[in-house]
């Protein structure tokens, strides 16, 4: 960072695409510096440009794009004139590589790992034979791959998906690269591992000297490996700085919305702050501040003319009119200073009165022993092993785990969508799994909803919102005549903060977090009284995360609903439910109230999982410790494990000498 | 930083600020949350961009009308010819005319009019075709569904697939034509007794890709019905596909009836179909080659349009290529 020398410098950028005839440019005039030896974060939503700006760096933007303005200087010579296969393969990969989002699709799938990463090293180090395999299996053990020869020659469904990932480090390093660039590397993963890989990273940077360019999403990521980062938007950089000024002096409207609308900041019974609408479509002509007509605090001026960038330090430029001397001044929003604050406060909140605290608390969902297994024989696969849990009427109880732990089969087993192998599920005190009754079904359809996952998926994109929204009201019929159901459609559209003309429209016009708020829209028309909400916000944006979330409080606190909320991101829960729940492998591991959680984890996994966790606070997160959570520290040959209630309300699984240990811990 | 960003661009004032004081530039604006709310597309209906887009595809278009101009003029044809179908008589002295003012296609072998046997049997081939066409959509898309959306079911129906498509086809047909009959209407039933079976396996491929996406989920959630996911959730996105079908299934019942028929194992001979024509001309095309012309290029034609149209029309239906 003390060298000045930019080794990659980006000039006056412009990428356009053409689409079925139609223009769109996807990157509007970027200017950015790179510096030798730093790491660099483009923090965008999707969309923002981010992918294709550093696509431009390896010669890898799509057919259909093209560079129609600009320059990117590197070594001497401008990549942006390069053309052929033949100019860019002298840089791809020798000098810039890339790791790509999903470990899954990058490697092929039928060459074994060694050969793969041995074929980059033959290709660009010059070595052959036992010398390249040699190398090979050295990179193997860099990037963190224990017994490294046997692993040499397996193929990649051997390997789990964090280990694909390193293997796809070490092939895009193999060639000792001057810049790297990782797009997304660690979304697909879980945050367990994802904190494994951002180690790996940062060590290998420190090893072979490298540049990192880090496209993210993730603030919490960005707070802990950028020194320097760069928030985009709508195609362009408006705001570029150091970590620490970015994230605790934000100048750009949009980088102080992006900090101030996490979850992570949200203070328990209070809205967070959120941006509304959606980035703005890149087909249409921008004019002034892309970004104005979402800003609650927009100037005149924004709409009319593009800021130029305003120096805030040596190192800290921003693109807003705010900074402009002729600007009125405006108040600071929240920003990630006061994290610590917000920690304060919720630890009052830990007297908030949660519903399974008061005498006269029901038992709406009750599960019991629920198992639920797949296949049979040698191959049968235990999703979900004994688990018993009560939600209590007016609750949000948060179910958390990585992916593969069953907790979206526990949702729709509840649900009944998944059938269940074994254990019992009542609601309002009624069983529900297996043969019921006519009514009874029915009753317990209209009172359990769902909230799906990935917006794109759940609407049928071939009816209009209004059907999508009133086919529960078709099926049971629950409305008088056409003008009624029409009125309800509405005042659930409304009531999810959309407008009422959106009926007639079909879903692809919608954004994600739209479409969200479209499935909340469908769920609560039944009027239901419990909704399993699977990982509602994980496949928004997060400038749209926030929204979804104030919907889903102020709709608990209107309605009286009841949540289980199904989550993989700790910090998100911690915001909007009551109690949670951990679970491991299909099994609960550890069960508290929220903010009891996060002050005394027990379960060694629990602790794993909250320290894996980014937390959007350079100072935090690059100073945090992470703790690796290794199954085989529990010995339960002799003395079996059981659920244990080991203080009020606080429940772990462990045997008796562990809950000893964890009796101790607590006092 | 390098320096292009140092200097603040001087770009033009543009004619709406032009008049406005710093003050007024610099004023908050009043931030409304509908406008936030509101994206950039507008009205759209799927089955109006479905003809656009084939409106699009010029080639298809022609085809069509080529298409629809053929099948009314097979009508127009015989009424206007100098001969009824049902009156020909043979007459050996005007066997093997050349077409002239009298027989505008010429005669046959046995002296008949060949204007009016070529566009009575295209009436008959695109009848027939169109017969089969429907009935194999129908019961393909209903087996298909059942098929597709029953687990139970699943395994035997693909057992009893395999067995049925193991054996060709033309040997269903030999047997059919040979044991009860050869008409229109046999000819027509046995084509679509044994056409549905492709299209109920794309279809049940289809539904089972479908079946278990979210959305899906969502609507069993809902309590929907199984019929109603189906009709509503999963048939809307086979369109495309059902229609690709539909429109290739009428060239293939075609040359499937021109083979039978070549084969003596069609339409009985007093029906005349493109198949016979075909089938007669065999023996005498080398010397009079317009005995083959005419059938066949009524054959080519149909056969191009419906593949040309079908791939157009399976194209505008599918909405990736909306918008």
């Amino acid at each position: 960072m003390n060298n000045k020398n930019p080794i990659l410098s980006v000039n006056d950028l412009e990428v356009c695409f053409t689409l079925r005839g139609k223009s769109l440019t996807a990157i509007r005039k970027v200017s950015l510096d790179l510096y030798d030896g730093e790491t660099l974060a483009i923090v965008g939503e999707s969309g923002s440009g981010k992918s294709v700006l550093t696509k431009c760096f390896v010669g890898m933007t799509d057919k259909n794009g093209s560079i129609t303005n600009g320059s990117i200087m590197y070594d001497g010579i401008d990549l942006a004139q390069l053309k052929t296969e033949k100019e860019w393969r002298n840089v791809r990969g020798k000098k810039i590589s890339m790791v790509m989002q999903d470990p899954m699709t990058s490697l092929n799938p039928l060459k074994k790992v060694g050969v793969q990463i041995q074929e980059a090293i033959e290709l660009n180090q010059g070595l052959h034979g036992a010398e390249a395999k040699a190398e090979t299996i050295r990179m193997l053990r860099a990037v963190g791959i224990p017994d490294a020869e046997a692993r040499y020659s397996q193929y990649p469904h051997e390997f789990s998906g964090g280990m694909r990932q390193r293997v796809v480090i070490a092939i895009a390093v193999a060639c000792r690269p001057q810049i790297l660039i990782c797009d997304e590397p660690t979304t697909a993963l879980d945050v367990t591992i994802q904190a494994q890989i951002l180690d790996l990273i940062r060590n290998l940077q420190k090893e072979l000297k490298m540049t990192i360019i880090y496209i993210t999403h993730d603030l919490g990521v960005v707070a802990n490996v950028a020194d320097r980062v760069a928030v985009m938007y709508a195609g362009q950089i408006v705001e570029v700085g150091h970590v620490d000024e970015v994230f605790y002096n934000p100048q750009h409207p949009y980088s102080m919305a992006l900090l101030g609308a996490l979850p992570q900041l949200g203070v328990k019974g209070e809205k967070l702050p959120t941006i509304d609408g959606t980035p703005p479509n890149l087909f249409n002509e921008i004019k002034g501040d892309a970004f104005a007509p979402r800003n609650k605090k927009a100037l005149k001026i924004d709409f009319y003319k593009e800021p130029p960038f305003f120096k805030v330090s040596d190192t800290h430029w921003a693109k807003t009119w705010y900074l402009d001397p002729r600007a009125p001044k405006h108040e600071d929003s929240t920003s990630i200073k006061t994290l610590n604050e917000v920690m304060e406060k919720n630890a009052k909140a830990a007297h908030m009165v949660h519903p399974h605290e008061s005498p006269d608390r029901e038992a709406l969902i009750q599960v019991k022993d629920l198992q639920v297994s797949f296949g049979a024989g040698k191959k049968k696969f235990v999703a979900v092993d004994h688990v018993t849990f009560d939600i209590y009427r007016g609750e949000t109880f948060a179910l958390v785990g990585e992916s593969g732990s069953g907790k979206t089969t526990i949702g729709r087993g509840i649900l009944r969508i998944n059938p269940i192998t074994a254990g019992e599920v009542y609601y309002k005190g009624q069983k529900i799994n297996g043969k019921i009754s006519k009514e009874l079904d029915k009753e317990v359809v209209q009172g359990c909803q769902m909230i799906f996952q990935d917006p794109m998926a759940s609407l049928n994109e071939r009816a209009k919102v209004d059907y999508i929204v009133s086919e529960g009201l078709y099926n049971f019929h629950l409305y008088k005549d056409e003008a009624d159901r029409q009125q309800k459609v509405e005042k659930a559209l409304l009531e999810v903060g959309l407008l009422p003309e959106f009926a007639t429209r079909f879903p692809h016009e919608f954004s994600g977090g739209q479409r969200q708020r479209i499935g909340i829209a469908r769920a609560l028309i039944m009027q239901p009284e419990f909704i399993v909400a699977d990982e509602p916000i994980s496949a928004l944006d997060v400038s749209i995360r926030a929204q979804v979330l104030n919907l889903l409080n102020d709709l608990k606190a209107e309605r009286g609903l009841t949540y289980l909320f199904v989550a993989h991101d700790l910090s998100v829960v911690r915001f909007i439910s009551d109690r949670i729940a951990v679970i491991h492998k299909g099994r609960i591991v550890e069960l508290a109230e929220a903010e009891e959680l996060f002050r005394h984890p027990l379960h060694p996994y629990t602790k794993a999982l909250l320290s894996a966790v980014p937390i959007p606070d350079p100072a935090q997160e690059k100073n945090k410790k992470l703790f690796i959570y290794d199954p085989s520290v529990h010995d339960y040959s002799v003395d079996k494990p059981v659920w244990a209630e080991i203080c009020h309300d606080h429940f772990v699984y462990g045997n008796e000498r562990e809950l000893d240990l964890y009796r101790e811990e607590l006092i | 930083m390098s320096k292009s960003k140092d200097t603040v661009e001087k770009t033009e004032v543009l004619d709406e600020t032009a008049n406005m004081s710093d003050e007024e530039l610099f004023s908050f604006v009043e931030y409304h949350h509908d406008d936030a709310e509101r994206t950039g597309y507008s009205n759209y209906s799927y089955w109006k961009s479905v003809f656009k887009n084939f409106l699009k595809k010029k080639t298809a278009v022609v085809m069509l009308c080529v298409f629809l101009c053929l099948f009314v003029f097979s009508f127009v044809a015989t009424a206007i010819g100098n001969y009824d179908y049902d009156k020909l008589i043979p007459d050996n002295e005007h066997s093997f005319e050349s077409p002239n003012s009298e027989y505008w296609f010429g005669t046959d072998n046995l002296g008949r009019d060949y204007w009016c046997q070529v566009w009575y049997a295209s009436q008959t081939s695109i009848k027939l075709a169109a017969i089969v066409a429907l009935g194999e959509c129908v019961l393909g898309i209903i087996i298909g569904c059942i098929w597709g959306y029953t687990r139970k079911i699943d395994a035997l129906f693909t057992e009893l697939y395999n067995i049925m498509t193991n054996v060709p086809n033309i040997i269903y047909m030999t047997l059919i034509a040979l044991m009860i009959g050869q008409s229109f209407l046999i000819m027509a039933i046995s084509m679509t007794a044994f056409g549905w079976m492709p299209m109920a396996r794309q279809v049940r491929n289809l539904v089972m890709m479908y079946r278990d996406r979210e959305y899906n989920l969502a609507s069993r959630c809902l309590g929907t019905k199984q019929s109603r996911i189906l009709v509503k959730n999963i048939l809307p996105f086979l369109v495309s596909v059902i229609i690709l079908r539909m429109a290739l299934s009428i060239p293939r019942t075609i040359s499937l009836e021109s083979t039978l028929s070549y084969l003596g194992l069609g339409l009985d001979v007093n029906t005349p179909s493109l198949g016979i024509l075909l089938r007669n001309s065999r023996a005498f095309f080398l010397d009079f080659p317009y005995i083959l012309i005419f059938p066949a290029a009524i054959v080519s034609i149909i056969t191009v349009t419906f593949y040309l149209v079908g791939n157009a029309f399976a194209d505008a239906c599918d909405p990736k290529n909306h918008v």
